[in-house]
């Protein structure tokens, strides 16, 4: 059909960060000929709608090949991302699953929140062509090469370095934790539930790797060099950082900036975000109300797995549960991805890039 | 006599009750007429029995509204012309005179079925008891013509998809942003003439209904509708975005 991609490499399944982008895109969709909508008016119908694809993408890699998928929003309510509307949040999720299957989406990624209701298991899936994947290693992937060009940039040395993973017992902080144990002077971890969190830790020190760890976040942050915080909470509160303490924000959404007490003592960047160096290109094109990156072609780790994944014709369910993503995986993709001209996003936070 | 005097219920929950079974007998009685006036310009006499059938069964549909209507004694105002229903009506019938079938389904089938089928749910649920079945069974009608007419109207995308999507966009918004316009918070279109007093929408929670969340599944039916049907989510977004609201 005219409308639809010619032939539907991925698709990437999302949500809003907030109110104020969602106002911006469905004004930017009602173009200026319409009156603007107030986020009132708009809050009373977005979550109504049901998921759908609203744009197509079209990526390019650097060896030529071109990948071309759609996005799909869940019309989830930014501010219904808590456990208490679990329910409602899946059935939108899974809906929006239903969709791209209907589409034939080769590939699909599930964006931000999506993966973590579904807590990364895709098992509930009807069989199908297409193929599931959190996005998360290509994530994670990003996360601790990001850090690592970080720390060449300031000097900082790693094995003298306290890391603290906020978030450790998750699908990327694990992975995280995973990558750069041993390769610090000691590991920070903190995550809220007590038990995961010490298992976790005990199977670390039974590797004789030096471990600290609480459910105080508090406790552990006087002590880091350098954070990285993937915790799926929206609410993370940082005080009492080390002076010049480098902050990967990788959560979703990543709002630390506003949350941390001291926020000019600290280099902090958004982390686990690429960049497409031959471009991806949107249509429709809301890329003037969707697009918040002070560089071009910036996108999500989790987004840009399922591009790479498109591009190398490798179809599969590459990201999946929890606990999964090993070294070896990152740097697989991590390569695949180099391959086709995507790296890690050039260091920015809300005040611009560095 | 049985009724639905204060007694019962308060005056409040009397008005708003009768309010919506006015506005649920107007509209199957445009319904009727819709397809009424359709009969005159089809030929092939299939489709025009077809037509006969289907104002045959929105008069039916009236029927039971204004019988429920008369054993609760409620307030009853029928206005075929007021501006939402009228204008609906008039939109019918400038594709009706040109015989455009197709788009007179997608009017009465789709856009205005999809709103009943959500709204009479809604009503269902918060009513209860018999009026709540009545509703209900309805409601239950109306997904068949809404069914069937997607699996018409699915086979007509595939012969040209691009005029298909084009004359369903203009459809879409000439009938569609009435229907936007009704059920919008506040009036855009002044009084809508078949309420008595003011306008329902605002007593709606005295039956524990909210005019915007009729509209938000209204909208939903509506979009799951297209989706069926085969019209890219990248114009349905576009086409439910750029409604009034
Ligand atoms: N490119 C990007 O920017 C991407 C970002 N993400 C984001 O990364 C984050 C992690 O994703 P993922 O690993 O899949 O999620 P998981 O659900 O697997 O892990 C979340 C982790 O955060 C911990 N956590 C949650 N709340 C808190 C808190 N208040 N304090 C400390 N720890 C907490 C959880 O443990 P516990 O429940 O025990 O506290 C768990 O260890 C999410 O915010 C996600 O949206 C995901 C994909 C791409
Ligand atoms: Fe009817
Ligand atoms: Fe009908």
């Amino acid at each position: 059909m005219d409308c639809q991609a010619p032939s539907l490499d991925f698709a990437i399944i999302g949500h809003q960060e907030n109110w104020q982008h969602i106002t911006a895109l469905i004004n930017d969709i009602r173009t200026p000929r319409l009156e603007k909508l107030p986020v009132e008016k708009i809050k009373s119908i977005f979550s109504f709608i049901p998921p759908r694809d609203v744009f197509k993408i079209n990526a390019k890699s650097k060896t030529g090949a071109e990948a071309n998928g759609v996005y799909i929003e869940t019309f989830i309510d930014p501010d219904m991302l808590d456990a208490q509307y679990i329910r409602t949040n899946i059935s939108k999720v899974m809906n929006a699953v239903a969709f791209a299957k209907k589409l034939g989406a080769k590939v699909v990624t599930m964006g931000g929140f999506t993966s973590i209701l579904l807590e990364g298991n895709f098992d509930s899936f009807s069989p199908g062509p297409s193929k599931f994947t959190t996005g998360n290693t290509l994530t994670a992937a990003f996360i601790v090469k990001g850090v690592e060009k970080a720390i060449t940039q300031y000097g900082i040395n790693l094995q003298e370095s306290n890391i603290l993973i906020v978030g450790a017992t998750g699908d990327i902080g694990m992975a995280c934790t995973n990558y750069f144990k041993g390769k610090t002077k000691k590991m920070l971890l903190c995550a809220r539930n007590k038990n995961r969190l010490q298992k976790f830790a005990l199977e670390l020190i039974k590797d004789n790797i030096l471990v600290n760890y609480s459910i105080v976040l508090d406790e552990l942050i006087p002590e880091a060099d350098i954070i990285i915080c993937v915790a799926s909470s929206t609410n993370i509160q940082m005080a009492n950082c080390k002076k010049n303490v480098l902050i990967c924000d990788a959560g979703y959404p990543k709002n630390l900036e506003t949350t941390i007490d001291n926020p000019a003592a600290v280099h902090l960047f958004h982390g686990g975000m690429g960049q497409v160096l031959n471009g991806y290109s949107i249509n429709p094109d809301y890329s003037k109300s969707m697009y918040h990156y002070e560089a071009p072609y910036i996108s999500h780790g989790c987004a840009l797995e399922a591009i790479v994944l498109a591009l190398e014709n490798k179809f599969e369910t590459y990201s999946t549960g929890r606990g999964n993503i090993t070294n070896d995986k990152m740097e697989e993709i991590y390569d695949l991805s180099l391959k086709h001209g995507i790296t890690v996003a050039p260091f920015y936070n809300t005040k611009g890039l560095w | 006599m049985e009724t639905l005097q204060p007694a019962s219920i308060t005056i409040e929950e009397f008005n708003v009750i009768s309010d919506i079974f006015s506005q649920a007998i107007t509209g199957e009685l445009i319904g009727m007429s819709n397809f009424a006036s359709l009969v005159e310009t089809i030929d092939d006499p299939h489709e025009k029995m077809e037509a006969v059938e289907h104002a045959n069964s929105e008069r039916s549909h009236a029927e039971g509204f204004m019988a429920y209507a008369k054993k609760k004694n409620l307030k009853i105002n029928i206005n075929l012309h007021s501006p939402y229903w009228g204008n609906v009506r008039k939109q019918f019938l400038s594709y009706a005179i040109k015989k455009d079938f197709i788009a007179c389904l997608i009017i009465q089938e789709v856009i205005l079925e999809s709103f009943a089928v959500s709204m009479y749910t809604d009503v269902a649920n918060a009513l209860g008891g018999e009026a709540g079945r009545l509703f209900h069974n309805i409601a239950d009608e109306e997904k068949e013509h809404l069914e069937h007419s997607s699996d018409i109207l699915r086979a007509e995308l595939n012969k040209d998809p691009k005029a298909f999507i084009k004359k369903f966009e203009e459809i879409h918004f000439n009938c569609m942003t009435i229907l936007a316009e009704f059920t919008a918070t506040t009036d855009l279109r002044g009084h809508c003439g078949v309420c008595n007093g003011d306008c329902m929408k605002g007593a709606l929670h005295h039956i524990g209904l909210d005019v915007t969340v009729m509209r938000g599944n209204a909208l939903a039916l509506y979009a799951s509708a297209l989706d069926n049907i085969g019209i890219p989510g990248e114009k349905s977004i576009i086409w439910i975005a750029r409604l009034p609201a």
